[in-house]
């Protein structure tokens, strides 16, 4: 095996298209899979997993009450293009395995701590495993990566203790749900990659942006990924699941003449690379964008606002997928020895505003929130976040969140919180990272949503009432994880995001003025919009009933959370998710124009495109 | 919050190898100098260099007029095509292959003798953009000129901002005689357009065969890890600069890799390494040849795993080849890189030393990258033009124990105005002056049987029960920098206690040599008579880059070892699944 952090890798987690199931109900005790089944993967797991389960001890220390192998087979495909040109074009087959172990129990355990002395081991738990599904060599792997999880274990439940006893008050709640094994075994799927040729699209699909001379640079990337993922624990579950994922992610840059810094991005997320759009489909959309930041380039800045904004149903989307993020996951968060680490997270937004309010009113009366990672599709269109056994092996189940407004429920893994002990099936990680509560398909429903007719005409009556001769509207949001290439050139605008987290500071990328007489609208450069926590969404005065699907790569890196950074990562860092929303009317607004030192535009004149 | 911004970084990272030396040994008589071959056949320019060309052409009559101006202006791009095999405990771990071009600007505003560049002490470096940027894989110009355009831009900002920030430091005004050396020197421009280098490979074969050469050493219960990799590379580098330089170059080399770890019953963490390098594929090793490595390893291994650990120790030592080889690299070579000299913060160890005698007068000292071959092993180390443009020059470093010179960038020194074509640097890194192939000769040499029998009159004439033989040396790393102590640390990974009464050798673990760099060349008694040669990647500021070191055998008459830090982490507590009496192997 090859530690892990000594390679890395540039993979994405993917979407779940299970073909068949069979869910059975196992006892606690680890058994036999399937008996068709010829898995020399998971019969290597097994083994294994049942040595260390019945002998695995240190001389006069706890045994490991709970061990979980988990094990991601990964076929990725990238490629990427500029402006019609080639920059790059891979594949690779990996296989990464992660080994946690527990010892203590269920109530108190040495998982949840978070301290400055970090296990220093030999190998590691994790790391690079063949990928020729040899029995032989991954068992040893397993073993090594066992002894050293549970070394870990011993460790960090001594430093743990010792922690706790200094405390006056330790955390109640329990560090790990018992739950229920689950024995599920699906097919594996075969990358085909041969299908269409991506190369060629990625170059079709950009060669159209040489027309614009304005654009300093862009880029398309393809993301093409096969995944078999493994998950087995001591507790009877017995997991191989499969899924694929395809991902086109573009984005735009330019400067306008006054030095601003200006982009534009474009993303595509579906189930099968098959159902990738045409590369003659993403050109005209790439060329609308690029004519879209064009216009931004000489608009007139946001100027400074106060009053009703109208976000169109996918911006409103773009916008829930920020505020909700930290607050509908219910798990505890960790001890730490360190109080820093408190601290940046209070600063950062990382609270959830909702734990500890099940049963109070958190959302307007008329409205509902539901996520469901065992649908599909609505209405006919697919979700992205679609999967019927989470990644810590629980079966994903339908949980309503919010009804009538009133906080009802809360998305769960098997870390416990304040309000549920038990994981609800949206344990979710990217590529065997520490799996955490996140939505999968999520929903948000209003029961009095107005046609759009009549949803801009309250809009425009909000505005008079106001006495205001013009309003915003807000057709998009910005995805700096997308949108912006090089973010080390762009610390001063992430800083930015970063500094307005915790005040729910939202930056849109398509914003118009609206004239109260006649309702035209004019395209502004976009700035920076204040105070857009989950509070203002409990008050919104108006809902369409025009939902729409967004489906985006949800960012598990939990950077700046509540803000555009950690709700939107890469195909590469982020897992697939689906959430739908109307159009959202909010009576009280704040903006401002986009603030920072404004650069310079490049000395020399940009060479000639042809 | 920098830490978490990091994590949002899309830039891509290039991955850092830590030196890893190893080598075969050869018997040679004399040095023959095979230098690089004439580049007398000449091919046509490359599409990038033209239009890398015609966007220097158009930038330069404007930025040399900006203010601050531009006064030396480059681009290079690299072409890699990397494929890879790797194999761990008789299963494949990965085999890919992949084809990158990466572009870098380099701007420097200012003058020669005092520019961006210029290493002031204590003040704030400059905002540093991450240098570099993707090029297409296809020759496109346009697409390429714009990203020549938008590098220069950013390069120019953070040039422009440095230099400021340097000519108001008030260090500038209060510098050393070192210091005061220009901060770039001034050379002749040079033309060469090579061949494109390239290889063609069946990965399959290589698939297999790390399979093969990784479960042979599933064999033995104390080997709890291997991983075998297989390398070919091919590197294209294109250069233009703002003095005329226009250069293409390439290189092929493979490599094959072979890594084991394990552990002592007191928790060591013990590993055996050993490398094979080629740029011939007829030069392939064979199956017997790597083989006898791995037999080697294996027994050594296990040797080491029963093998005491050493008690602190001073006195006589002998090195072999290869050991004396990587001392060398360390202690001597790193040292006498002419940065080092001139930055404040470093040691500057040989800095007034020039003219001196350091160490006994039958050394004498050369660092070569002209020579590709010592006899039938390849030199790692050689390049024909460095990675300032550059030719690759032969300088003789210390001459019969005299230190006559160093290691030379563009990066000028008192005395030392000009390069020696040591500029050397892996992409996104600055270029430093750094090794190329570092060869130690001697004029006091014996035969290895005679210089054993040195060793042990040596260890008798002290009245020491034994003395210490060190057959390899891990890089390990050494401490340059003037704020730590003037001390080396290389990490001798087989080690055995030569008795004088004449009883058999014996093993021991946990040996770590320490002492000053200085004393220790002063008290080699005399070599052996057969070179051996260490090729490796050696990782310093400027990166990671190909280097060779060749030395023979050599009798010191005290070096000081103490006990190496252990691990806490103790062997794991099951047998591996393949040697579990009680089940485990299917």
């Amino acid at each position: 095996m090859i530690r892990a952090g000594r390679i890395t890798f540039a993979v994405s987690s993917a979407l779940c298209a299970v073909v068949f199931l069979t869910l059975v109900s196992a006892p606690a005790v680890a058994q036999q899979w399937p008996s068709a089944e010829n898995d020399q993967t998971l019969r290597a797991m097994h083994d294994e997993l049942e040595r260390s389960r019945t002998r695995l001890v240190m001389p006069g220390l706890d045994k490991p009450f709970f061990i979980q192998y988990r094990l991601d087979d990964l076929d990725l495909r990238s490629i990427s293009a500029s402006f019609g040109a080639l920059m790059s074009s891979s594949t690779s087959h990996n296989r990464l395995m992660d080994v946690g172990a527990r010892v203590g129990d269920y109530k108190l355990d040495s998982s949840n701590f978070v301290s400055g002395d970090e296990f220093n081991g030999f190998m590691g738990s994790s790391g690079q495993v063949g990928v020729d599904g040899d029995y032989n060599s991954l068992r040893e792997d397993l073993w090594i990566a066992t002894d050293q999880a549970y070394k870990e274990a011993l460790d960090s439940m001594a430093h743990k203790q010792g922690f706790l006893r200094s405390l006056s008050q330790p955390p109640e709640v329990a560090d790990f749900s018992p739950e229920k094994p689950v024995v599920m075994v699906n097919p594996r799927v075969v990358p085909d990659w041969t299908n269409r040729n991506w190369e060629e699209e990625a170059k079709q699909a950009t060669a159209g942006l040489r027309a614009f001379p304005e654009l300093y640079s862009s880029r398309i990337t393809y993301t093409l990924v096969y995944e078999t993922y493994y998950v087995m624990n001591t507790e009877g579950t017995q997991v191989r699941k499969s899924r694929t994922v395809a991902a086109v992610e573009a984005n735009m840059e330019t400067q306008a003449p006054d030095g601003v810094p200006m982009h534009e991005y474009y993303t595509v997320y579906v189930d099968r690379p098959a159902d990738l759009p045409s590369p003659a489909f993403i050109a005209q959309q790439l060329d609308a964008r690029a004519k879209e930041m064009i216009a931004m380039r000489t608009a007139e800045p946001m100027p400074a606002y106060t009053g009703p904004v109208l976000f169109e149903a996918r911006a409103a989307a773009e916008l829930l997928a920020q505020m909700l993020g930290p607050s509908v996951g219910g798990s505890r968060p960790p001890v730490s020895t360190m109080p820093i680490v408190d601290q940046l997270m209070e600063r950062l937004g990382g609270r959830s505003e909702w734990t500890g309010r099940v049963g109070t009113r958190v959302l307007p009366v008329d409205t509902s929130l539901v996520d469901d990672p065992a649908a599909t599709d609505a209405q006919g269109h697919p979700l992205a976040g679609s999967y019927t056994v989470d990644d810590e092996g629980v079966q994903a189940e339908r949980v309503t969140l919010v009804d009538a407004g009133m906080l009802r429920n809360e998305l769960m893994s098997r870390r416990p919180g304040p309000d549920f002990d038990t994981s609800n099936g949206h344990g979710r990680n990217v590529i065997l990272g520490d799996p955490r509560a996140a939505s999968s398909n999520l929903i948000f429903r209003s029961s009095k949503g107005m046609s759009s007719a009549d949803l801009k005409k309250k809009f425009l009556d909000e505005c008079k009432q106001d006495g205001r001769d013009w309003c915003l509207m807000v057709r998009e949001m910005d995805n700096p994880a997308i949108g912006i290439e090089r973010s080390d050139d762009r610390e001063d605008e992430i800083e930015a995001l970063a500094a307005g987290a915790s005040s729910g500071e939202r930056v849109p990328l398509a914003v118009y003025r609206v004239n109260v007489s006649d309702g035209s609208e004019e395209l502004l450069r976009p700035g920076h919009l204040l105070g857009m926590s989950l509070r203002e969404l409990r008050d919104a005065i108006g809902f369409g009933n025009d939902s729409v699907l967004f489906s985006y790569s949800q960012s598990q890196e939990n950077n700046i959370a509540g803000t555009a950074l950690a709700a939107f990562g890469t195909s590469e860092n982020g897992l697939p998710s689906t959430i739908s929303a109307p159009s959202i009317l909010f009576s009280d607004v704040e903006g401002r124009e986009a603030r920072g030192e404004m650069r310079r535009l490049p000395l020399v004149p940009p060479p000639p495109m042809q | 919050l920098s830490a978490i911004y990091n994590r949002f970084c899309r830039c891509s990272i290039l991955l850092l190898s830590t030196i890893l030396l190893a080598g075969s040994a050869v018997s040679v008589q004399a040095f023959p100098h095979t230098p690089a071959p004439p580049q007398t056949s000449q091919a046509a320019p490359s599409p990038v260099v033209q239009t890398m060309s015609a966007e220097l052409e158009r930038s330069m009559p404007v930025l040399k007029n900006a203010t601050p101006p531009v006064y030396f202006m480059g681009y290079t791009l690299m072409q890699t095509k990397r494929a890879q095999v790797m194999g761990s405990n008789g299963a494949l771990l990965d085999s890919s292959e992949n084809l990158e071009r990466w572009l870098e600007v380099e701007v420097r505003v200012g003058s020669y003798e005092l520019d961006n560049t210029h290493k002031v002490g204590g003040a704030q470096p400059a905002f540093e953009p991450s240098p570099g940027t993707a090029a297409p894989l296809d020759n496109d110009p346009a697409v390429l000129r714009r990203a020549i355009w938008l590098e220069t831009d950013r390069q120019y900002r953070a040039a422009a901002e440095a230099l400021v920030r340097i000519q108001t430091s008030k260090d500038v005004q209060a510098q050393s005689a070192e210091d005061a050396a220009p901060d770039f020197s001034h050379e002749k421009p040079h033309t060469y357009f090579g061949a494109t280098a390239d290889y063609q490979l069946d990965r399959r074969p290589w698939e297999q065969k790390v399979r093969d050469y990784t479960a042979y050493f599933r064999q033995s219960a104390d080997i709890i890890n291997s991983i075998v990799t297989f390398t070919a590379q091919a590197d294209n580098q294109y250069q233009v600069d703002t003095e005329g330089t226009q250069l293409q170059f390439g290189q092929v080399r493979y490599r094959l890799e072979l890594f084991i770890e394990g552990k002592a019953p007191d928790g060591m963490d013990l590993n055996r390494y050993y490398n094979f390098d080629w740029v011939d594929p007829k030069e392939e090793p064979s199956n017997e040849a790597v083989m006898a490595a791995e037999k080697t390893m294996r027994a050594e291994l296990e040797a080491l795993v029963k093998a005491p650990l050493v008690e602190p120790f001073a006195g006589p030592t002998m090195l072999t080849g290869r050991a004396a080889a990587v001392f060398f690299h360390e202690v001597f070579g790193h040292r006498d890189e002419g940065f080092r000299q001139k930055d404040i913060s470093e040691g500057q160890t040989f800095a007034r030393k020039v003219g001196e005698q350091i160490m006994p007068d039958f050394i004498t000292i050369v660092d070569d990258p002209t020579m590709t071959h010592l006899n039938k092993d390849v030199l790692l180390g050689s390049y024909p033009f460095d990675d300032e443009g550059v030719p690759a020059e032969r300088v003789t470093l210390v001459d019969h124990g005299v230190l006559k010179g160093f290691e030379m960038s563009r990066q000028a020194l008192k005395g030392f105005p000009d390069s020696n074509g040591h500029g050397r640097r892996q992409m996104t890194f600055e270029a430093e002056s750094r090794q190329g192939n570092l060869i130690v000769e001697s004029s006091k040499k014996v035969s290895n049987a005679e210089l054993r029998r040195m060793f042990i009159a040596e260890i008798k004439r002290q009245n020491k029960p034994f003395g210490l033989l060190i057959d390899d040396i891990a890089g390990g790393f050494t401490f340059t920098g003037r704020a730590q102590p003037q001390i080396f640390k290389v990490e001798p990974l087989v080690v055995y206690k030569v008795y004088a009464d004449g009883r058999p050798d014996e093993m021991v673990r946990g040996v770590d040599i320490v002492g000053t760099p200085l004393l220790s060349l002063t008290k080699i008694i005399a070599t052996g008579d057969t070179e051996e040669v260490f090729n490796g990647y050696c990782g310093a500021e400027s990166g990671s880059v190909p280097v060779a070191a060749v030395a023979p055998a050599m009798l010191i008459s005290e070096m000081e070892v103490q006990k190496k830090e252990t691990s806490t982490d103790k062997p794991p507590i099951l047998p591996a699944p393949a040697h579990d009496s009680q089940g485990g192997k299917q």
